[in-house]
């Protein structure tokens, strides 16, 4: 964990070095790049994932209900 | 069933918040949504069908600020394990101890929620109640996410907290401190009324998520999220009876404090010579009921002109059994045999891989210079099926193998900006 957290240091620092410049984001910005860029189309999916393993996760903090059966 | 006055009323003055709001300013956007997902399974003993309507509503009256409001329910049949026992005991007794019982469910979720815009940062609150036949839930969430470095860096950070409510039958006096004598609730029932034979137990949940977004160059983008989730209350499921010992069926019981915690890795690379995206995700995970997973899924998307999209979906996931699980709590050798003062009959508590393959379609269609049909804005339309297929290491039906382990997942969504 100890070495996890100072390899997330290090990537933070050099974030500010990773500067790409505003028009070269037409790529970035393309929704194939995005990771939600259909977050409300996959989320009965995920909701689903969670009620059949035993993990969550990485996909957001909203609840509500159980849903779990 | 129908709609609690409750949750009606929450919907009406959302819906209302929301009409008052885009009325007085005019409304420039306003965008529907609705979806509509099947979800299916049919292993040993059980099947499973679920049917999950959703319509919400946005409003962005002014640049800086989104409204939005929703609805979204469950609408479950099927049967469920009502009696676990394992290989041991299925053995000795010849009787089909392993008995499943029907399920019939109707979940009702209404949510609204306020995003606040300004050019570099965004905070967004929420709340959101749902109700069951035998569970009830208040929630609320808040986050903040910011921009730095030219838009090349995001962070993010989000809150949110359950009150929860889950029907349980009331114990006789005379075992209250044995779990061990505590009998299942046989059907809802009763359930959040003056019913003497029913109570309700509080669950709390504490979520809390942490995350980095990069930009690295024009085409890699990578994005790491931490999640944490303290869990506090009544966690069984209070329909599940596991045998124990001889003649001893008692209702599943497992701890009530749980803490869990993932860190999940994600990143995309765009191949410019196909015009396609490449998505990568690792997570990790662990709690305090020792159970550590790990998840692992790739998405190839591609574009096919300005408005298709194509995604193909692989997902593998491989987790181990909490320290309290047995398949068999009537004994047996290690490791079957009793472990410690829990007992639960869940699979999803057990150790087991599974694998998920997934294809997902998009159609979207926003012209710059005219509206169509002289009204909308835009036009998104969203198909997708997934199938997952379990592999269970220990967990059976008193001995036997649960057969048939695929579960599948479609989904329709429809979104329309005016």
């Amino acid at each position: 964990m100890r070495a996890l957290f100072v390899l997330v240091l290090v990537l933070l620092s050099l974030s500010g070095c990773a500067t790409v410049a505003p028009e070269q984001r037409a790529i970035l910005a393309d929704p194939t790049m995005q990771f939600d860029a259909e977050g409300k189309h996959e989320a009965p999916l995920r909701h689903a994932l969670e009620n059949r393993e035993g993990s969550m996760g990485g996909t957001g903090v909203q609840g509500g209900g159980c849903g779990c059966n | 069933m129908q709609l609690t006055t409750r949750s009606s009323l929450l919907g009406a003055l959302l819906a209302a918040a929301v009409l008052a709001v885009a009325g007085r300013a005019g409304a420039q956007v306003l965008q529907l949504d609705t979806g509509h997902t099947v979800f299916y399974e049919a292993p040993t003993k059980t099947h499973m069908l679920v049917y999950s309507p959703s319509a919400d509503v946005q409003v962005s009256p002014w640049s800086w600020i989104d409204v939005r409001g929703g609805w979204e329910a469950d609408v479950v049949s099927g049967a469920s394990v009502a009696t676990k026992a394992g290989g041991v005991y299925g053995a000795a007794h010849n009787a089909d101890v392993v008995t499943a019982a029907s399920v019939h469910d109707f979940r009702n979720v209404g949510h609204g929620e306020i995003e606040l815009k300004g050019n570099t940062t965004s905070l967004t609150a929420g709340y959101s109640y749902g109700t069951e036949h035998d569970y009830v839930s208040n929630s609320m969430h808040v986050s903040a996410r910011t921009d730095a470095f030219q838009h090349n860096t995001q962070f993010e950070l989000a809150y949110a907290h359950n009150w929860d409510k889950v029907c349980d039958l009331v114990q006789d006096t005379a075992v209250a401190n044995q779990p061990t004598s505590w009998q299942a609730l046989p059907n809802s029932a009763g359930c959040f009324t003056s019913d003497p034979t029913r109570t309700t137990h509080d669950l709390a949940v504490d979520t809390y998520e942490a995350s980095w977004a990069q930009s690295w160059s024009p085409v890699v983008e990578t994005q790491l999220t931490y999640s944490a989730q303290l869990v506090d209350g009544f966690q069984s499921d209070p329909y599940r009876s596991v045998i124990i010992g001889e003649g001893i069926k008692a209702q599943e019981h497992v701890p009530t404090d749980r803490a869990r915690e993932a860190v999940t890795a994600r990143g995309a690379y765009y191949l410019r010579s196909i015009k396609a995206a490449l998505r990568f995700s690792l997570r990790g995970y662990h709690d305090t009921w020792a159970i550590n997973s790990g998840t692992a899924e790739a998405e190839f998307e591609k574009s096919f002109g300005e408005n298709v999209r194509l995604m193909a979906r692989l997902r593998g996931y491989r987790q181990n059994g909490a320290v309290f699980w047995s398949d068999d709590y009537f004994g047996g050798a290690p490791p079957l045999g009793q472990k410690g003062q829990y007992f639960t009959g869940d699979r999803e508590l057990s150790p087991f891989w599974s694998a998920l393959g997934g294809l997902r379609a998009v159609w979207s269609v926003q012209p710059a210079d005219h509206r169509i049909f002289g009204f909308i804005q835009s036009f998104k339309l969203a198909g997708s099926g997934s199938m997952q297929w379990f592999s269970y290491d220990e967990y059976t039906l008193a001995g036997t193998p649960v057969a048939n382990t695929f579960a599948y997942v479609g989904t329709v969504s429809l979104t329309l900006g005016f």
